[in-house]
């Protein structure tokens, strides 16, 4: 059975609607409590910390222990309350917290003010910390009363909100770290989260239970979850298919027809803020000519990449965000119809010979070179010999991204972040580390980056990132391809399970049928 | 010839696996360094700068230089300690004890059986040269040769655990806890990883079978009139034990590097899988953890496998 986000979305109007009327609308009953929810996870996390980690997929696991302070809007990404029931800007400069009463950490340390301005300083100034930059704009964190925190920015940052949804906003137990030698509880996560940590066997197993005490009412509904650490994807797949667990997430496309062919699994799939593109180097040729670049964006035919490359399941992109994103643009998206003609025009007022070599670096796995197969190709009827130089992920990105600058470009992907400010600060401005020439780009951009985090009033923003999208696409610094769905499969008996715009996965209404 | 007692030989040996071991992990943790990919980088997170890159290279010492990173690796060694992942802290002693017990029920299920089938297989060859069991024998061995381990994996998953639902397609139990689920578990794998082994055994076991029926002293064995049976379960039999140590040793060595492919279609946490996670993420404390592992146990192989010939075989002993 495969169900499109928006049938899921549906299904689950009506059956709310129904719960609404009379009780029991939910065509497989109600909700019911127990059971051990078994995952087939595709990497073994870097860590259990929120603040020493660094690897996107950490999150799978790190939001079944920890709560965050706020949380998104599973369809949009807007920021709503999690552990903060409410916040404001009482001024551009200053930002205030008030903590829900009542909630404890899995080692019943209070989760008060106390709590959360220990682990905004932490993350903020701890030397292991990696997300020291999210809170870059926080001067300092004071307690303002039992249950409140102000935060003194140096700049406005309307992006907050959405940066504390993430690691940065995910509490963990002071007593835990102050107990730690290393000071950090990378193997001994404590959190206030729906489940608490039992064990984790590194890349064999992770394992967690109901915490009793989480302040969600009815939450979480099975006993326990074990996640099982499988690479190989195909291997995963079928470790669901042959019933050795229940879920597995992540899937790449091409495993959509495979697993749909055993009956007992349902498949679901929505759109997210994974985005394949090419990221460009624009400080040297043939991309620090702006016509190059606008010719390379007019060359890709998306529709046909998505259908070709991707099996349909995903969305063209035209711009760092996807139409379910409440930043989306409409007339961003409208700037590179596939226009081959326009290419070679634009190729020739450029002075760029046709034919000449542009290397660009990939990755080696089977789907990566696929994609750059139908690529190859596309660039070539817009007259372009673009040559792709594989590497293993990590060394690709280093030889781009790092002091190497190989190539002219690398096709990768950018995972998404809970506020747009930041995918478009961490690739757009001069000294990111995602700009890979690390070349100087339009004042008016990185200003126009600025006031995206200047207020918090959402149809000002809207209008702020509408800018920022177009300068970047108009000066087409990366070439966006498609926003990859994510697929997730399970066995009939998981119910209450609900893709979100970001992509990694949470469990919040999960619940096993017995 | 003096005969050197078994401690001698043991210790001796003990001796010449040091310098083996040195190098070996000293050209592992070299490759490592020398292959482009940097763990500070993944140690650093999403979205690190260059600076913060080289901040991490400090605080984990990897801006030392390369021999002092393996002087400081191998000096704790030398204190018997393993060190940890860079990445997750796990300590490396603990990941190679958890996954090493899965590995070794692979390779212990894919040896008994590559003995079982390929000891018979071999024998009967042997009886009738170019006889029409031969001719099967060889068949069967040309295919257990040249089949991949990988694709007979898959193939046994789609077809045992997947269509039938025998056996389960992924994963490993622990043999402590649960004896009968551990080796349902680890029989697939094994099964993969034994059809080469069959093969292997079956066609020395029949080269050297031969060469001892051939020999002078079989053909007055058969002139005093013994059984073609005796002959060969009491006399033939005892001759090829040596080469059969042989091939046994060189099989284990295969194997144990067999399940590096293995492993990751069974999805099973062994030290195959534990090695390419590793190297992988550059993790080298790791990758140099289990390659010390998996020296100690090449070694003691061997060492078996020698100790076992020269019982059974005088000739060797010196």
């Amino acid at each position: 059975m495969t169900q499109t986000r928006r049938e899921a979305m549906a299904l689950m109007t009506a059956a709310l609607t129904g719960a609404a009327f009379g009780g029991c609308a939910f065509a497989q009953g109600a909700p019911k409590r127990g059971g051990i929810l078994r995952i087939s996870a595709p990497a073994n996390p870097s860590s259990l910390d929120p603040a020493t980690g660094g690897a996107g997929s950490d999150h799978a696991f790190l939001f079944t222990m920890y709560d965050t302070l706020t949380e998104w809007d599973f369809e949009t990404l807007k920021p709503k309350p999690g552990l903060a029931e409410s916040w404001s800007f009482t001024d551009p400069a200053t930002f205030v917290l008030n903590i829900r009463a009542g909630i404890t950490f899995h080692d019943g340390t209070p989760l008060d003010a106390e709590a959360v301005k220990f682990n905004l300083e932490r993350n903020k100034s701890d030397q292991k910390s990696n997300i020291k930059a999210d809170l870059a704009s926080m001067a300092s964190a004071e307690v303002t009363g039992p249950m409140q925190v102000t935060l003194k920015l140096t700049t406005p940052d309307a992006a907050l909100p959405g940066i504390l949804s993430d690691r940065a906003g995910m509490m963990v137990s002071p007593t835990a770290l102050k107990a730690s030698s290393a000071g950090n509880v990378t193997r001994t996560p404590v959190g206030a989260g729906a489940y608490s940590f039992v064990s984790w066997a590194d890349g064999e197993k992770i394992v967690v239970k109901r915490n009793e005490k989480y302040w969600k009412p009815n939450r979480p509904y099975p006993d326990g979850i074990e996640f099982s650490i499988i690479p190989e994807l195909t291997t995963g797949a079928r470790s669901v298919t042959a019933g050795q667990n229940d879920l597995i997430y992540q899937l790449p496309p091409r495993q959509k027809a495979i697993i749909e062919r055993a009956s007992s699994i349902k498949v679901f799939n929505g759109p997210t803020l994974y985005v394949f593109q090419i990221f460009l180097n624009w400080a040297k040729p043939p991309f620090d000519n702006i016509r190059v670049r606008q010719a390379f964006n007019f060359a890709i035919d998306r529709e046909a990449f998505v259908k070709a490359a991707l099996a349909g399941l995903a969305e063209p992109a035209y711009m760092n965000l996807p139409k379910a994103h409440w930043a989306y643009d409409k007339s961003v998206a409208e700037l590179y119809p596939y226009d081959p003609g326009k290419a070679r025009k634009l190729l020739a007022e450029a002075g760029f010979k046709e034919g000449t070599v542009i290397e660009i670096g990939g990755y080696t796995d089977q789907d990566s070179v696929q994609r750059q197969e139908i690529l190859i190709e596309q660039f070539r009827k817009a007259g372009m010999n673009v040559k792709f130089v594989n590497a293993p992920i990590a060394e690709a990105s280093a030889a781009f991204f790092g002091p190497e600058k190989r190539g002219s470009g690398l096709l990768a992907a950018w995972t998404g972040r809970p506020d747009p400010s930041l995918t478009y600060s961490l690739m757009f401005t001069k000294d990111a580390y995602y700009n890979g020439g690390r070349a100087p780009v339009p004042p008016e951009l990185e200003a126009a980056i600025r006031e995206s985090r200047a207020s918090e009033d959402i149809e000002f923003r809207r209008k702020a990132f509408a800018t920022v999208q177009r300068i970047v696409m108009e000066n087409a610094f990366v070439a966006p391809l498609a926003f990859q769905f994510e697929l997730v499969a399970m066995n009939k008996k998981v119910q209450g399970y609900r893709p979100n715009l970001l992509g990694k996965p949470k469990y919040d209404d999960v619940w096993l049928e017995s | 010839m003096a005969r050197r007692s078994p401690a001698r030989v043991i210790g001796s040996r003990l001796l010449q696996a040091l310098p083996v071991i040195l190098l070996a992990t000293f050209m592992v943790f070299a490759l490592l360094k020398l292959v482009p990919g940097d763990i500070a980088v993944t140690l650093a997170g999403d979205n690190a700068s260059d600076t913060r890159i080289a901040e991490i290279k400090k605080i984990y010492g990897l801006d030392r230089p390369f021999l002092v990173q393996y002087g400081a690796w191998l000096g704790k060694v030398a204190q018997g300690d393993l060190s940890q992942s860079l990445l997750t802290g796990e300590k490396v002693a603990t990941s190679i004890g958890r996954a090493f017990p899965n590995t070794l029920l692979i390779v212990a299920i894919a040896l008994v059986l590559a003995l079982v089938t390929g000891i018979p297989m071999g024998v009967i060859a042997a009886i009738k040269p170019n006889g029409l069991l031969d001719k099967l024998v060889s068949m069967i061995a040309s295919l257990g040769v040249a089949i991949p381990g990988f694709w007979l994996a898959m193939i046994l998953v789609a077809e045992i655990s997947l269509k039938l639902n025998w056996l389960p397609a992924t994963g490993a139990k622990s043999f402590s806890v649960s004896p009968v689920e551990a080796v349902r578990h680890a029989l697939l794998p094994g099964i993969a990883i034994a059809a080469y082994g069959m093969a292997d055994v079956a066609r020395q076991l029949r080269g050297s079978l031969l060469e001892v029926l051939s020999s002078q002293y079989v053909r007055t064995l058969h002139a005093k009139g013994l059984s073609m049976s005796r002959i060969l379960w009491q006399h033939g039999l005892k001759n090829v034990s040596v080469n059969l140590f042989t091939i046994i040793s060189l099989l284990v060595n295969r194997m144990l590097a067999a399940t590096v492919v293995i492993e990751a279609v069974f999805a099973i946490p062994g030290l195959g899988s534990l090695i390419v996670r590793g190297a992988i993420q550059r993790d080298f404390p790791i990758v140099q953890g289990v390659v010390f592992a998996m020296v100690i146990v090449v070694i003691a192989v061997n060492l078996i496998a020698d100790l076992l010939c020269a019982a059974v075989d005088p000739r060797i002993e010196s």
